[in-house]
C-alpha cells in the first residue's frame, strides 16, 4: 500500500513562552539546539498512518489535540519528538482564509492562496473559472476579503483548495462555516475526490459528517489515541462515551445534598399514626409535611413538594414562592415549612414524598430528599389520581 | 529532536509576496504607484534646501559636484538598505497568522519584504538619478553596469541581517525597540552625511570594517566620479557577504521550525 504520511511516537510539548525571560532562555536554547522549556504536552507518543485512498475522520473533544496533530502533520509545528514522513502534496485548510490578505480582493487572495498552495501561474489560469464557478460569490470576488462574510471567505478558500487536487486534503472542521447548500455541494466535491483515489483526513464534531465522509475514525482523547478503526464502531464509542460523562455530571450535581449543599434540609417530615415503615395513609386522608432548611445566609429560602410514583413518574408538584408563601423562622438560619394535601386524592399504590430547597431566588435547586408511603384503599379506579368527578343524573330528561 | 519537514522556496508564491508587500504600501494612498518616484523627488528637493541653503554643506574633494548630488548618490542606497530591514525584522510576527496554518518555507517573508523594499527604493533612485543629471550633475551612466552588482551584493547583506532579526524578534519582542536607535548610530557612523576624510585617522581605519562604507564609497566612485576602484577588498567583501549570508540561513531555520510555538 502506498503511505502518503507516517508518523511515529510523535510528541508534542509546547514550551514556555508568556515570561519574556521564558522566551529569551528557549532562544538560548534552540540557538544551542536544545529543546527549550518545556510547558503543556499535547500530544503523547502517536503512531498513525495514512495510506493513499483512506478517509479517516479525527474526532475528540475540545482540547484533545485534534488540531495540533494536523498541525504537526502538515507540518506547520514541529513535534518535540518522534518522526513525521511526508511524501504527499498536501492541501490543508486548518483555518478558513488563512494567508488571506484582507486588505486585497477575492481574486488577488486566489492568486496568492493558489501560489502558497504550490499551483503555477499557468495552472491557476486554467482553473480559475472552475474557482470562480465553485465560490460562487459573484461579483464579491473583486471586493477586498475584508467585506466578506465568514461564509464567502470558506467558499473562497474550498474553491481554491479544489483547484489544486491535492494528494491529501486536510481540514479543519472548517465546513460548519458554509450554508446548507455550500456545504452540501463541499461534501459532494469531497465524496467526488475520494471516488477518484484522494486520502481525507477531517476533523469534525458532526459524527453526521465524519460517518457520511470516512471510512475510518480516530479518536484522540488527552493527547493520545484512544481509539483508531472503524468509523461507525469508534464514532459510537465516543458518543457513548460522552453520555457516561454527561451522566456522571448530573450525578456530581446530584451527590452535592445533605452537609455540602449551600441551602440544605434539615428536616424533612411526614406526619402518621402507627411505626408502618413506609407510613400507610388512607385514601382520603390528610398528609401533614413539615419541612426544615437551612439557610446560610438567613434569607427564607424557597421549599418545593412533590409526589413521585414508584416508578419514576411526577404526579404533582408545588413550589413556595410560587404561591407567594414564606416559610417560618424557627432559629437563626432555620426556616420551617408546613404544607397539607387535604383529602388525598392519590389513588392506592407506593409513592415517594419529594422536597427539594432552593435558593431565595427560586433559580436553583441545592437539596432534595425522598421518603416513601403507601396509599391503600379498595378501589378499581385506574391511573394515580382521583379527579373529582360525578355521573350526571340523566332519568329526568 | 525531530528532522523538520523542509518545504522550498517557491518562485511563484514568492513573487506574489513581493508584489503584495510593494501594493501594500502604496494601495491606500489615491494616486498609487506615481508615489514611487515622487516622494524619492520631494526629499531630495528637502535635502537640497536644508543642506545647500540652509547648512551650506561642502565637501572638499567634490566640490565641483555639489552637496546635493553627493548625498543623494549615497543616501538612496542607504535607505534601501535600512528600511528593508527594520521593515523585515517586523515581518514574521506580522504574519503569525499566516505561518500557524500554512506550512511554507518561512525566510520567503522577510526575504520577500526585503527584496520590496528594494525594488521600490531603486526606481526611486532611478529618478533620483535622472533628475540630478537635469540639473548638471555628470551621471556615469555607464558604470550603471557594475552599479547593480553592487546593490545585488548589498541586497544579499540586507537579506542575511533580515534574517537574522526577524528570527531574534520572534524570540525577543524587544528587538523592535532597539533596532531603530542602531540603525541610526549606523547610519551616523557611515560616511553618507560626510566625507571619510573628515574622520581622524583613528576613526578611519574603524570605517573600513564597515560594509556600509565600502559600499557607499563604491556608489559614489562609480556614479560621480567615474571610477572604479575594485581591489581585493572587492573579493573580501563578495567573500563576507556569502559567508555571513549562509551563516544567517542556517541561523534563521534553526529557529523557523518554532516559530508557531512562539508567535
Amino acid at each position: 500500500m502506498d503511505t502518503l504520511v507516517r508518523i511515529e511516537d510523535v510528541s508534542k510539548i509546547y514550551p514556555r513562552v508568556h515570561k519574556s525571560r521564558e522566551r529569551l532562555q528557549a532562544f538560548v536554547s534552540l540557538l544551542f539546539g536544545r529543546e527549550p522549556a518545556q510547558g503543556a504536552k499535547v500530544l503523547s507518543n502517536i503512531n498513525l498512518e495514512v495510506v493513499r485512498g483512506q478517509s479517516l475522520g479525527i474526532i475528540g473533544e475540545n482540547g484533545a489535540g485534534k488540531s495540533t496533530l494536523l498541525k504537526v502533520l502538515t507540518g506547520v509545528i514541529q513535534p518535540t519528538s518522534g518522526r513525521v514522513m511526508v511524501h504527499a502534496k498536501i492541501a490543508a485548510m486548518l483555518e478558513l482564509g488563512a494567508g488571506f490578505q484582507p486588505d486585497f480582493s477575492g481574486m488577488d487572495n486566489v492568486r496568492m492562496k493558489a501560489s502558497l498552495m504550490g499551483l503555477s501561474s499557468r495552472e491557476l489560469d486554467e482553473r480559475l473559472d472552475d474557482i470562480l464557478e465553485f465560490a460562487d460569490i459573484g461579483d464579491y470576488i473583486h471586493e477586498p476579503v475584508k467585506h466578506y462574510s465568514s461564509g464567502m471567505v470558506v467558499r473562497l478558500g474550498f474553491a481554491v483548495i479544489t483547484a489544486c487536487r491535492p494528494d491529501l486534503l486536510i481540514t479543519d472542521e472548517v465546513l460548519a462555516v458554509g450554508d446548507e447548500s455550500f456545504q452540501k455541494k463541499c461534501i459532494r466535491w469531497i465524496q467526488q475526490y475520494l471516488e477518484q483515489g484522494g486520502t481525507l483526513l477531517l476533523v469534525s464534531h458532526s459524527m453526521y459528517v465524519v460517518q457520511k465522509l470516512c471510512q475510518k475514525a480516530l479518536w484522540v482523547h488527552d493527547g493520545g489515541i484512544e481509539q483508531c478503526g472503524d468509523v461507525f464502531s469508534v464514532t459510537q464509542a465516543y458518543l457513548a462515551w460522552h453520555e457516561k460523562r454527561n451522566a456522571k455530571e448530573k450525578e456530581k450535581q446530584i451527590k452535592a445534598t445533605g452537609d455540602g449543599a449551600y441551602y440544605r434540609i434539615e428536616n424533612f417530615r411526614l406526619a402518621s399514626e402507627g411505626d408502618d415503615k413506609p407510613p400507610k395513609f388512607a385514601m382520603g386522608d390528610n398528609l401533614d409535611i413539615e419541612l426544615e432548611i437551612y439557610s446560610p445566609d438567613d434569607r427564607p429560602p424557597v421549599g418545593v413538594v412533590g409526589v413521585i410514583r414508584a416508578d419514576g413518574t411526577p404526579v404533582y408538584g408545588v413550589v413556595s414562592d410560587n404561591e407567594a408563601v414564606a416559610p417560618l423562622k424557627l432559629a437563626d438560619h432555620y426556616y420551617r415549612f408546613r404544607l397539607r394535601f387535604t383529602g388525598v386524592a392519590l389513588l392506592p399504590g407506593s409513592y415517594n414524598l419529594s422536597a427539594h430547597s432552593m435558593d431565595p431566588e427560586g433559580m436553583r435547586v441545592f437539596d432534595n430528599r425522598q421518603m416513601a408511603f403507601v396509599i391503600t384503599g379498595d378501589t378499581k379506579e385506574v391511573g394515580y389520581i382521583r379527579l373529582p368527578h360525578e355521573w350526571m343524573d340523566q332519568t329526568s330528561e | 529532536m525531530s528532522k523538520p519537514v523542509r518545504v522550498k522556496i517557491d518562485w511563484v508564491f514568492f513573487k506574489n509576496l513581493v508584489v503584495r508587500q510593494i501594493r501594500q504600501d502604496y494601495l491606500e494612498n489615491v494616486t498609487g504607484f506615481s508615489w514611487l518616484i515622487l516622494q524619492p523627488l520631494l526629499l531630495l528637493a528637502v535635502y537640497a534646501f536644508v543642506f545647500s541653503t540652509i547648512f551650506k554643506a561642502r565637501i572638499p574633494e567634490a566640490a565641483d559636484i555639489g552637496f546635493v548630488p553627493y548625498l543623494a548618490v549615497a543616501f538612496w542606497p542607504w535607505t534601501a538598505f535600512s528600511e528593508a530591514i527594520l521593515k523585515a525584522s517586523n515581518s514574521i510576527t506580522a504574519n503569525g497568522a499566516l505561518i500557524g496554518k500554512v506550512a511554507f518555507a518561512t525566510e520567503q517573508i522577510p526575504l520577500a519584504t526585503v527584496t520590496a523594499t528594494f525594488i521600490m527604493h531603486m526606481i526611486g533612485y532611478m529618478a533620483v538619478l535622472i533628475v540630478l543629471q537635469l540639473m548638471g550633475t555628470s551621471i556615469h551612466w555607464v558604470y550603471l553596469l557594475l552599479v547593480l552588482p553592487v546593490i545585488l551584493l548589498m541586497w544579499v547583506l540586507a537579506c542575511s541581517i533580515a534574517l537574522l532579526t526577524s528570527a531574534i524578534q520572534v524570540f525577543v519582542r524587544d528587538l523592535a525597540q532597539i533596532l531603530p536607535p542602531l540603525i541610526t548610530f549606523w547610519f551616523f557612523t557611515t560616511p553618507i552625511l560626510y566625507s571619510s576624510s573628515y574622520l581622524p585617522e583613528s576613526l578611519q581605519t574603524l570605517t573600513q570594517w564597515n560594509p556600509m562604507a565600502w559600499f557607499i564609497a563604491r556608489f559614489r566612485e562609480l556614479l560621480l566620479f567615474g571610477e572604479a576602484n575594485f581591489d581585493y577588498k572587492a573579493l573580501l567583501m563578495v567573500l563576507f557577504v556569502m559567508v555571513f549570508a549562509w551563516v544567517s540561513l542556517r541561523f534563521f531555520r534553526r529557529f523557523s521550525g518554532h516559530f508557531e510555538d512562539f508567535l
